[in-house]
């Protein structure tokens, strides 16, 4: 009997493998990241001729710094969607490939899931509120009922898009997160954007616009950069506060890309103190796509039985996380 | 708070994610003072323009809604400045609260009565914009009894809007809230909540607003193309 599930990511930029033990550690983690050319985002054909390349190199290393043997080895997990199509069919194609020939079953991973999983072994959280916040999610999610609940959410773009977009308006590469936090840590003047809350759930589409118009009109980019932090992570603290106070939940984690960002995860942690809530940030390494995530969620599945036939290990552009059974929980 | 204007004790009765409610005498009325707190992640400018906006906002939209006949508090007195409503005690638990105790049927009451009170209020152009129920206060002495006395409250996000997105918004939040938070009996509740608002304005409508809630579902990221 083996005790070790390996996890292929590749839902969007990062192609990655990971081997995680059933006792939740992490033993390798190799990652490849697509980058696009300045001022320009992801291509999804030209990010998966990228992953294919870089496939057979990430894979063997993952398995070689490890230190598994192959007979040790229990599942082969994938991330089976959300995320693009053809980065999401190289994943596929190298779990299905390595599945056969180590005659190991295939664990499909919900990419999202994959994130909450994660950030809770790693911050040794048992039922938290999580933010999810990445270049694909927004939302607020709380566990309840065999399912992740989708309790708020963006009804547009996703705070990472937002930064995204912003900082390729004004000629920075992808991803821009960090340029556009660097950014507006030298600025403390506040241009108003709009600011737009429905019910619990955001909308980004405006705050983007004004901000590339303020650009254009000669507006200081560092100035922009502070207005829309400011403005957008209020927004999603907003309503992670009032799913919180909701819920009732004692713990709260931000796990996704943007859970790196250190003024949201400020902005967090003074919200939760209110709340006689514990607040933890998945460690920066583990905020980003990752192997890891999909082994050790994959794992988790596995062990209730979570498996699928080779020729159903297919993958699902559309699989939001609230349609997942989560047998694994309780 | 403004100790001036009150009698006698005034005292917590609950923290919300967003406002803190205070009840005591205004004026030998029992009421309730609600006062939106700073918050201390929110830049002050920001933090200050939102809470005076949503205060102005919520005392006009209660008042709105007074008018139109549904049933809301009423206004006592409004300082947008202190983000301070005084307004009408009301009795009854929240709904939230009382879910999980109503026996079947006393549940589908509630809801059919809860979409009625909303029908009426979209009727009269008003959408509530935080239709979540904890915004709901029921009063009934006995969860078997047809006696209920709903009563909407915090309408700090509601606008004046004729648009069938914005009267789906209200319902959709019904539904995301029902399936978040009481996943054990959403559908029938939910189900129960359209009965009562198709009551109201008519079956037209009700297809109408549930084609809009679902096509709005279909707008959220991942969400199965069909």
């Amino acid at each position: 009997m083996g005790r070790f599930v390996v996890g292929i990511e590749s839902t969007a930029h990062t192609f990655s493998v990971a081997v995680a033990s059933g006792e939740g550690k992490i033993l390798s983690d190799v990652r490849e990241v697509y980058s696009p050319p300045e001022g320009s985002g992801i291509h999804p054909y030209l990010a998966s001729l990228s992953h294919a390349k870089a496939a057979p190199r990430v894979l063997r290393d993952a398995l070689l710094t490890s230190g598994v043997a192959e007979g040790d080895i229990d599942a082969v997990a994938y991330s089976m969607g959300p995320g693009l199509g053809p980065c999401l069919r190289v994943g596929a194609v190298v779990a299905r490939s390595l599945a056969l020939s180590l005659a190991k079953p295939i664990v499909p991973v919900n990419h999202a899931i994959g994130h909450i999983e994660l950030g809770c072994l790693l911050t040794g959280t048992e039922d938290p509120l999580v933010l999810l916040v990445s270049g694909g999610h927004s939302m607020v999610v709380a566990f309840s009922y065999g399912r992740w609940r989708v309790m708020g959410e963006t009804l547009d773009l996703t705070l990472g898009q937002l930064l995204d977009q912003f900082g390729r308006h004004a000629g920075l590469s992808s991803p821009c997160g960090m340029q556009v936090e660097g950014a507006a840590s030298k600025s403390s003047r506040f241009i108003p954007l709009p600011y737009t809350v429905k019910g619990n759930d955001v909308s980004f589409s405006g705050i983007l616009t004004t901000a590339k118009r303020l650009l254009d009109g000669g507006e200081g980019f560092e100035d922009i950069c502070f207005s829309i932090q400011e403005t957008a992570f209020a927004m999603m603290v907003e309503v992670t506060e009032r799913a919180l106070a909701f819920t009732g939940r004692k713990e709260v984690m931000i796990v996704g890309g943007v859970a790196a960002n250190r003024r949201l995860a400020k902005m967090m942690e003074l919200m939760t103190r209110r709340h006689s809530a514990s607040f933890h940030v998945v460690p920066l390494r583990f905020s980003g796509d990752c192997g890891s995530q999909i082994a050790w969620t994959g794992h988790l599945a596995h062990s209730k039985g979570v498996t699928a036939p080779v020729e159903e290990a297919l993958t699902r552009q559309s699989w939001r996380l609230d349609q997942v059974d989560v047998p694994w929980r309780e | 708070m403004r100790s001036a204007a009150s009698e006698g004790d005034t005292r917590v009765i609950y923290r919300g994610a967003e406002a803190d409610l205070l009840r005591g005498w205004w004026c030998g009325l029992d009421a309730v003072f609600k006062f939106r707190r700073p918050f201390i992640y929110r830049l002050k400018v920001l933090d200050d323009a939102i809470r005076r906006q949503r205060t102005a906002r919520e005392a006009e939209m209660i008042h709105d809604a007074k008018r139109s006949g549904a049933r809301t508090p009423l206004l006592y007195f409004v300082d947008p400045a202190n983000a301070l409503i005084v307004m009408q005690w009301v009795k009854g638990r929240r709904l939230k609260e009382a879910v999980s105790s109503l026996p079947p049927e006393g549940l589908e009451r509630v809801f059919a009565e809860l979409g009625g009170e909303v029908a009426r209020l979209h009727a009269s152009g008003i959408m509530h914009g935080d239709l979540t129920t904890s915004n709901v206060l029921l009063d009934n002495d006995d969860d078997k009894s047809d006696d209920n006395e709903l009563t909407l409250i915090d309408f700090g996000l509601a606008i004046r809007t004729t648009r069938l997105e914005d009267r789906a918004v209200d319902l959709r939040l019904v539904k995301e809230t029902l399936t978040g938070a009481h996943s054990e009996v959403a559908s029938k509740a939910y189900a129960a909540l359209l009965e009562g608002y198709g009551g109201e304005v008519g079956p037209g409508e009700v297809r109408a607003v549930t084609r809009q809630v679902a096509e709005i579902e279909r707008r959220g990221r991942y969400a199965r193309v069909e």
